[in-house]
């Protein structure tokens, strides 16, 4: 284990965290590779936002080791200084700075210093301007490049985000459930996006739609009760004894079949 | 129009200076003043905007900034007085009237810590780095534990409301609640002449324009997006690598300074600073100045400082009574109704407009 | 012989007199004679009277002062009210035109002129002036009757001997104490005496202490000693300043270290102070916890609408304030329709506190309807919105009720103090503790056990969902925040009886309230009661040492220290919503 521990870009060992005596997360153990695209699912309250929240510094576990790269102690670093290091996150409810346009949205986000100085005598260079339309080509947005984000669908702000996010050409992109609010033919751009990312960066997505699932994911965990219930491919996670029981013992929320909307 | 306004600003000194007093266009040399005061007012309001309007911190404590500014020039003044006070004493007049020589024998009376302020240069300095340090360690302490919305107003309005608190005892060494008052000169001209006024209300139309483009630049800069970015979306922020804190921190102690400034030349130009200057209800009426204005624009803070001032200088002559009616009436209709102030007004009317066309183009 | 040997041995010159043994008996005489008049209860007015214009026109100082006892016996209110008058300047003496002498009092009514007639201290008559009409005194033109500074001693002396005869135990109190601090052994078998009759116990228990006081006097240690051991076992705070400089008297004197004297004073010194610390201790912890009621009841309405809405009401100390005028109102109603004593004005303040929540109610939930619920999504503006709200109410109030201050009086039951052990407990501060566990106690019961509260917990902890389960938010929200405003009115009634009723009431106590709704945490009602007992408690210990500013200002700074190490308070009920 230890010998293979070199090559993941994040471990998550015995992590716990609990809010009022209510375990979020409990005991749980789990690596991602360099370069893979890793799907977590599970029913709600199993823990996945949780989960990113420990890894960006949102919250601190009670107990346990969080590892980004080679021994990077995430547990002791805040929000920025986390992202600093090339953990980009985006967030369930799509989070854009509605009185920036898109252009600026981008250029908020794109990599690069962020000190106050910085900020205060920073210029857009023509590098820059050709990396933001290109990044706004990649989400589909270079015509709204000078709307205000706060004017834009839910859609195009979902992917105003990942653009956000890709920005900072972050080394391990957290997603929570990028598909949300989006109509088939959007979910399906989307996931192509992450596939085509995959490799480059490494990618965990949260998501509950499981076509979407089925299309993206080579690898997926199954969380509950905030630990891993199980690992595997969607085959291996659809038919597990474990999984069935844990969506249908619980009534009839959110089963994982690939008909879920 | 910024030309327009700067020639507008010029009006009142030059009308002052040419036209002999009794001609229908003199302005008068308290007028003058009261015109600088309001000036010095919209350079605090500025600074609040920069807080309230463009970062989504509503300090309920910048009147305390503002006072001392006022105050640190406010000794230096005090200082200038010397044998001109009613005690005829080296030191100020309340130095003596609290007995202060028994107190500090070593120095004749006066606290050592009054000593540099003989130095104008030291007491300017002052103006900036004392209500910029105050800033600063109650910004570290707030920003770094993550305090932020409501929160931060009340504990900065508790912080306003403990420093007025000490500037009332006399043993704190600033006058106590009679404050620092009287002065006679400032550098080396008598302080009521006319020729004084014009450069003190110069000297605050400088200031105010000064600030003005200072925020204008700062809002079209990065860090203006930055700062909007954290009001809108603060986590956002703090999920893009921006260090949020520092930044707040940063506008914070920039809006203390500039308050500080305002300050500075408001106490020569009314004549005395007092702890009821930094009463938290001072603060409060100060946030309503902008919010009046139009918060979250550069003209609104102005136009709503000296409007509201305005209103107030009138009102308190003519109707005194009525004038906390008005003034509470202002606070709830502003938020309630003029959500952008004055500024937004003309965006409200064509909402309106655009509504009622609608509701009758499809009945 | 003289009954009042300070004076006298000042008054007469030469050696001092050997106090005779029949001066014990002549003052058991005179008390003798002041229990047989009083249970008699027929006054002897001429002989008493008499002998006090006597005492008025002698001139012989000496003479006066044996007159003076005389009348101690007496049990005339007249001849109280005269030597009062006397020692503070306002008897005066009238020149009849046969050349004697009246004195008199000035009748407390006058004319327009602002004259009055004199009533003659021998009948109380007005003095008769030569067409037998009462004649007409102005007071300025008038000198009072001659006094110097010992016969004053000596007429305060004679009064402080009448008040150990008076039916009010209070009166017999303060004179025996008084009389105690004398230590004169002569009074001795008075207050024997007076001991062997007392029935009230703290009147007894003066006594007790009047006499080892004065027994400390004495020259024998077998009678000193003994009372000094016995002014310890008394807790006698009172003595022992006395005590004090008596210790340090014999420790700088030729007294050897083990002097029985010494060492029992010594002791008796040690087991006052330490009862008195003890006693401070407790008063510190009470008045603490009293402050900490009162800001409880203040910060409690507060909490609530702050946890269930997140904003902050800036208008809530002008809520207090309406309170404590409703408070007032009802006062005034009360007295104006039965009068101004009874059992009606005992209870008013029990309808005063119904009334007031239920005036403050409606003011919060116009409040809420009319400007707050339109900005729950602005939570700093509605601070600002709030606040003009709070300008408004003080000006309202100041026009109709006025500027200054109103008197709002207390019912008897919740005035003065309960005493023990030397400690004080004021009725309206333990009035207040309890009324603060009351309110705790029946809003934790709302929030805990109706179904109105569960909806209440539902909004706060999650809004959104509750809103689409079905809970009608808005209700909740007017419900809520009329509670609220009840509460601050209550408070204000409190308030009422323990400082003063003023359109400035509210902003006295609204940083305080700030302060522990930040400390306590939101929507959790022992952080509030634990920030309010931690500030309440805090203050009153920092202020003996600091100052009332000073140690406010130390709260203040310990509170922002604090929110260092707990950012969201003491409590807090944690959300896992995202966008927290």
């Amino acid at each position: 284990m230890t010998q293979a521990r070199k090559q993941f870009i994040l471990a998550l060992e015995a992590v716990t965290k609990s809010f009022d005596g209510f375990k979020a997360i409990h005991d749980l153990t789990f690596y991602m590779d360099e370069g893979e695209l890793r799907v977590v699912i599970g029913p709600n309250g199993a823990g996945k936002s949780t989960m990113l929240d420990l890894i960006t510094g949102r919250t601190r576990p009670d107990r346990g080791r969080i590892e980004f790269g080679r021994d990077i102690d995430l547990t002791r670093l805040n929000e920025w200084q986390i992202n600093r290091l090339g953990i980009g996150r985006k967030f369930q409810t799509p989070s854009v700075y509605t009185d920036h346009t898109v252009f600026e949205n981008i250029w908020l986000s794109l990599e690069g210093a962020r000190g106050i100085l910085d900020c205060l005598f920073a210029r857009v260079d023509s590098a820059q301007k050709d990396r933001i339309h290109d990044l706004l080509s990649t989400v589909g947005l270079q015509e709204r490049a000078a709307t205000k984000a706060g004017s834009l669908s839910h859609g195009q702000k979902q992917w105003l985000e990942i653009g956000m996010l890709l920005a900072q050409n972050p080394k391990l992109l957290l997603v929570d459930e990028p598909a949300a609010g989006m109509t088939d033919e959007e979910t399906h751009k989307t996931g192509e996006l992450l596939l085509s990312l995959a490799g480059k960066h490494s990618i965990l997505v949260i998501e509950h739609d499981m076509t979407f699932v089925r299309q993206i994911a080579r690898q997926v965990t199954v969380l509950h009760q905030g630990s891993v219930l199980c690992e595997g491919t969607v085959d291996e996670v659809q038919a597990d004894e474990k999984v069935i029981e844990v969506y249908l013992g619980r009534g009839k929320r959110h089963p994982p079949t690939t008909n879920e909307p | 129009m910024f030309a327009a306004a700067l020639v507008a600003l010029a009006i009142p000194p030059l009308l002052n200076a040419i036209t002999p007093e009794g001609h229908f266009l003199h302005v008068s040399a308290f007028t003058l003043s009261l015109y600088g005061k309001y000036l010095c007012y919209s350079v605090l309001a500025l600074g609040i905007n920069l807080l309230w309007g463009y970062t989504g911190l509503l300090s309920l404590g910048q009147c305390l900034f503002f006072a001392l500014g006022g105050y640190a020039l406010g000794m230096h003044l005090m200082l200038l007085i010397g044998k001109l006070g009613q005690y005829k004493a080296e030191i100020p007049d309340f130095m003596v009237f609290l007995e202060f020589p028994a107190r500090f024998p070593t120095t004749g009376g006066l606290p050592p810590h009054w000593i540099p302020f003989r130095s104008f240069a030291f007491a300017s300095a002052a103006v900036i780095w004392v209500p910029g340090l105050v800033a600063l360690v109650f910004g570290w302490l707030a920003f770094r534990s993550r305090i932020k919305g409501v929160y931060f107003s009340i504990l900065s309005q508790a912080l306003t409301y403990a420093a007025t608190l000490m500037f009332f005892r006399n043993d704190f060494t600033f006058g106590g609640n009679n404050g620092l008052t009287d002065f006679k000169v400032i550098l080396g001209h008598d302080i009521n002449t006319p020729a004084t006024r014009r450069a003190l209300y110069l000297a605050s139309a400088g200031l105010l324009t000064l600030t003005y483009l200072f925020c204008r630049w700062l809002s079209r800069t990065k860090f203006g997006l930055v700062q909007r970015a954290i009001r809108d979306s603060e986590n956002r922020v703090l999920f893009s690598g921006y260090a949020t804190s520092h930044f707040k921190l940063f506008v914070f102690v920039v809006a203390a300074v500039i308050a500080g400034l305002g300050g500075a030349l408001f106490v020569p130009q009314v004549g005395i600073i007092n702890p009821s200057e930094m009463a938290p209800e001072k603060s409060l009426e100060a946030v309503v100045w902008c919010a009046v204005g139009g918060r979250a624009s550069l003209v609104g803070p102005i136009l709503g400082a000296i409007g509201v001032n305005a209103l107030k200088s009138y009102a308190t002559h003519a109707f005194a009574e009525q004038w906390p009616y008005l003034l509470g009436s202002l606070f709830v209709f502003v938020t309630l109704f003029m959500p952008k102030g004055l500024v937004g007004l003309p965006d409200q009317f064509r909402a309106l407009q655009r509504k009622w066309r609608k509701g009758v183009s499809n009945p | 012989m003289a009954f009042l040997p300070s004076i006298t041995k000042e008054l007469r010159p030469g050696p001092v007199k050997d106090w005779s043994p029949a001066l014990a008996a002549i003052l058991l005489l005179v008390l003798c004679l002041v229990q047989a008049a009083a249970a008699a209860t027929t006054p002897a007015p001429s002989s008493a009277r008499s002998t006090l214009a006597r005492v008025i026109f002698s001139p012989d100082i000496s003479e006066q002062a044996t007159l003076l006892r005389g009348l101690i016996g007496s049990t005339d209110p007249g001849v109280e009210a005269v030597l009062t008058a006397w020692r503070g300047g306002s008897l005066f003496v009238h020149d009849n035109p046969d050349g004697s002498q009246t004195a008199f009092l000035l009748d407390p009514t006058t004319d327009g002129d602002g004259h009055a007639q004199g009533l003659s201290i021998l009948d109380d008559q007005p003095i008769p002036g030569p067409d037998a009409k009462p004649l007409l005194f102005s007071p300025s033109e008038l000198t009072p009757a001659d006094t110097t500074a010992k016969l004053r001693k000596a007429i305060k002396n004679t009064l402080d001997f009448m008040a150990l005869g008076n039916p009010d135990p209070r009166f017999r109190k303060d004179a025996v104490v008084k009389l105690g601090q004398e230590r004169n052994l002569e009074y001795l078998p008075l207050f024997e005496a007076r001991a062997r009759e007392e029935k009230d116990p703290e009147v007894s228990r003066r006594l007790a202490e009047a006499l080892a006081l004065t027994r400390t006097a004495s020259p024998d240690p077998a009678v000193r000693v003994p009372a000094l051991r016995t002014l310890g076992e008394l807790r006698s705070v009172t003595s022992l300043s006395f005590l004090q400089s008596f210790e340090k008297k014999l420790r700088d004197g030729p007294t050897p270290p083990n002097d029985e004297s010494l060492l029992a004073v010594h002791k008796t010194v040690l087991d006052i102070e330490t009862y008195q610390q003890r006693g401070n201790l407790i008063g510190t912890a009470f008045r603490g916890f009293s402050l900490a009621a009162v800001l409880l009841v203040a910060a409690l309405g507060l909490a609530i609408t702050f946890g269930l809405m997140g904003i902050i009401n800036m208008a809530h100390g002008e809520l207090m304030m309406v309170g404590a005028y409703t408070t007032y109102v009802v006062q005034n109603l009360v007295r104006s329709a039965f009068g101004p004593s009874g059992l009606p004005l005992e209870t008013y303040f029990l309808v005063a506190l119904a009334s007031s929540f239920v005036v403050t109610a409606a003011v919060g939930l116009i409040l809420e309807q009319g400007i707050i619920r339109f900005l729950y999504r602005r939570p700093l503006e509605s601070m600002l919105a709030t606040w003009g709200v709070s300008l408004l109410l003080q000006q309202v109030f100041r026009h109709v009720f006025g500027a200054a201050n109103v008197q709002v009086g207390s019912p008897s039951w919740l005035s003065g103090s309960l005493v023990i052990q030397d400690v004080l407990f004021a009725y309206n501060r333990i009035f207040v503790i309890f009324f603060a566990a009351l309110i705790v106690l029946g809003t934790w019961s709302l929030l805990t056990r109706t179904s109105v509260g569960l909806q209440i917990r539902a909004v706060m902890q999650n809004r959104a969902m509750a809103s689409t389960l079905g809970v009608r938010t808005d209700r909740v929200n007017m419900l809520t925040f009329a509670y609220g405003s009840g509460l601050a009115g209550m408070a204000g009634a409190c308030l009422s009886q323990i400082g003063n009723v003023g359109p400035g009431l509210g902003q006295n106590y609204i940083i305080d309230c700030f302060m522990i709704v930040v400390l306590g945490g939101i929507g959790n009602i022992f952080g509030t009661v634990t920030a309010s007992l931690g500030v309440g408690v805090t203050d009153q210990i920092l202020q003996p040492w600091l100052g009332a500013v000073m140690g406010k200002i130390t709260v203040l700074a310990t509170i922002i220290l604090f929110l260092q190490w707990r950012p969201a308070g003491l409590f807090v009920t944690r959300s896992r919503s995202l966008e927290g």
